[in-house]
């Protein structure tokens, strides 16, 4: 599962965000969500963008993986801009360069927790074996290789956010985006995912962007943002860089 | 590849039960329709089916058999000049009113003056060999054992057609005529009986060919010559077909049935589209989660078609089993059911035509699914 090196470490930034405004129109009501932000994003780091709800980091971070339209200013991924790809060639981008985790877990119900990391690799033109032997390596990487054949009805919550997390690895992106993954945890299993996160950007060498506003996350983090009503209020990285304190399988 | 599309299907197939009994039903009800109208329309044609004639020839025009003119008798010449030919026999066919010796009123009776010798053709699968021989004697017929009431008669008796005097002499079954009862008799006696001046001819010719599956192209070629005034012939596949299709839209039936394939296929879609929609909003989040991770739209879409394709085939299926035991059940009780392969494959592309509606009515609800809408 070992990314080659070469890629997670370049010179350029992994997203480059660069006088980006987007605003939402409701009604009569225009509401400014970011206003002209420029942001870079280093590879293989885990960044935390934190702040107070409606602070505009779901939103800013639906625009750095190229889920949402800007207003104006433009956004780098991978060195790609984001803003001249259609519709068609943006699903292609997430499908070969990122992972998603969302607050959610949004698994299907009817597939088991094998069938959940598979699913996506099938539309990757991947082979069937590549395929399973990826998602199998990806869910003992999350420590659920004895709970794959189960269905999300038979696991628990921490469990259920670790197959997404398997979900989005198997695919082996280059950026990984994780909205709120652990607000809907427990203690014990928000810290196991803060972890898993950690561990993923540095022995794959994948960038992840991390937003929350769990406290617990900022001490795990390599680089925190503070975010308010739109702008970068702090950028700052914590003075110990978390080492993974649970040992990593590698 | 993970079979999102079928594991759902069996996973929550609460969710999708509605959807797959409105499409069984819909089946059913439009499969039985048809058989029903199939058979009770399907009388209208036993003349030709229950005779083992290839090829009818009649008046150009004609838009079922009960509605032939005469021919020139000497058109028989012509046909069997045709080497496919191997045999000919005139049929004759007469509009009769009826009077029993019982107080029934006039009867609407259709003559049909058939060759009586042992290899006629006309009737020869639904008229035993000798009830066919006792037709030979001057003024006897032969009628439906369900129409002896209505006639008024029993074997033996005597009554009036047109007229003239005719007795009973035998009592047949699968004889039964719509709008009207068959009497058949021998053409000497249908001669006698046909009180119109202007038909000398017969109505029909009907022809027996050597190789059976060359009906088609030996009618064309039939159909060409004019010498002997007019005439047209058509395969006794056609024949049937059209005199069943007449009758089908001459009563009103045949739009009945279109009408109810129209509110069948209507009702059937609402119902399937908006349980299939309710599927796909009950999953909206996973689709949207799945779009996000660069799996396409159109890949998303395809899984909700294939749904809707497995809720057609299962109601499919329900419709047929339960359509052949209700099918077996009228026939037991003599209700006149008739299922051919159009009309069996007109209800299967009824059924999965309004599934595929279906699902491309739930496809739209898929624009839902924006993964951005995941991020709030």
């Amino acid at each position: 599962m070992h990314r080659p090196a070469s890629i997670a470490v370049t010179d350029q930034p992994a997203l480059r965000a660069i006088g980006v405004s987007k605003a939402f129109v409701s009604g009569h009501l225009r509401t400014q969500v970011l206003d002209d932000l420029t942001l870079d994003i280093e590879a293989g780091e885990l960044t935390l963008i934190s702040g107070p709800s409606g602070c505009g980091k779901s939103t800013l971070l639906s625009i750095l993986s190229g889920l949402q339209k800007i207003d104006s200013g433009s956004v780098q991924a991978l060195g790609s801009e984001l803003g001249q790809l259609d519709l068609r060639a943006l699903e292609r981008f997430r499908l070969e360069h990122t992972g998603f985790v969302f607050q959610g877990f949004n698994l299907f119900p009817a597939l088991s927790a094998f069938e959940q990391v598979e699913l996506p690799l099938n539309h990757m033109g991947l082979t069937r074996d590549e395929a399973r032997r990826r998602a199998r390596l990806s869910l003992e990487e999350v420590g659920l290789a004895h709970r794959m054949r189960l269905r999300p009805a038979e696991l628990s919550g921490g469990e259920k956010q670790r197959v997404a997390i398997a979900r989005a690895l198997a695919k082996e992106p280059q950026l990984l985006f994780a909205d709120e993954p652990t607000s809907a945890l427990d203690a014990a299993n928000g810290q196991m995912i803060i972890d898993l996160l950690h561990r993923i950007a540095v022995t794959h060498g994948t960038t992840v962007l991390c937003v929350s506003h769990d406290p617990r996350l900022v001490m795990h983090a390599d680089r925190v943002l503070a975010m308010e009503d739109g702008h970068i209020l702090s950028d700052r990285r914590p003075a110990a860089p978390a080492i993974d304190s649970h040992g990593t399988p590698s | 590849m993970v079979a999102l599309a079928r594991k759902t299907l069996v996973y929550e197939w609460r969710r999708f039960l509605p959807a797959i009994l409105a499409v069984g039903f819909a089946g059913l009800l439009q499969l039985l329709q048809l058989a029903l109208v199939l058979g009770i329309f399907g009388s209208t044609s036993m003349y030709i089916t229950g005779s083992s004639a290839d090829v009818w020839v009649g008046y150009p025009g004609t838009q079922s058999v009960g509605s032939g003119r005469s021919i020139d008798a000497d058109v028989e010449s012509r046909i069997l000049m045709d080497p496919a030919v191997t045999r000919v026999e005139p049929y004759i066919w007469v509009d009769g009113d009826w009077r029993g010796p019982r107080e029934t009123g006039g009867v609407s009776v259709f003559v049909s003056g058939i060759d009586t010798a042992t290899d006629g053709m006309m009737f020869s699968r639904v008229l035993s060999p000798a009830l066919r021989a006792r037709l030979d004697e001057p003024d006897a017929i032969v009628v439906d054992r369900s129409a002896l009431d209505q006639l008024g008669v029993g074997i033996g008796q005597t009554a009036t057609i047109n007229g003239h005097q005719v007795h009973v002499v035998g009592i047949g079954s699968g004889l039964r005529a719509l709008g009207g009862v068959n009497v058949l008799c021998s053409l000497d006696t249908a001669r006698r009986l046909d009180s119109d001046a202007e038909d000398v001819g017969p109505t029909y010719l009907v022809a027996k060919l050597r190789h059976p599956n060359e009906a088609r192209a030996v009618a064309r070629r039939l159909r060409g010559d004019q010498a002997f005034g007019p005439y047209t012939a058509w395969s006794a596949r056609d024949f049937a077909r059209l005199s069943v299709l007449y009758w089908l839209f001459d009563t009103g039936a045949g739009a009945g049935v279109l009408f109810l394939a129209g509110i069948v296929f209507l009702v059937g879609a609402v119902i399937t589209s908006q349980t299939l929609i309710a599927a796909v909003n009950g999953s909206v989040r996973e689709y949207a989660t799945l779009n996000a991770l660069g799996v396409g739209v159109a890949a998303l879409r395809r899984v909700v078609l294939e749904q809707a394709f497995w809720v057609g085939t299962l109601g499919l299926l329900g419709a047929s089993v339960l359509g052949i035991v209700l099918m077996l059940l009228a026939r037991s009780q003599d209700v006149p059911v008739i299922l051919n392969v159009p009309a069996a494959l007109a209800c299967i592309i009824l059924v999965m035509g309004l599934a595929a509606v279906s699902g491309l009515a739930a496809m739209r609800s898929l624009r839902r699914a924006d993964p951005a809408t995941l991020l709030r």
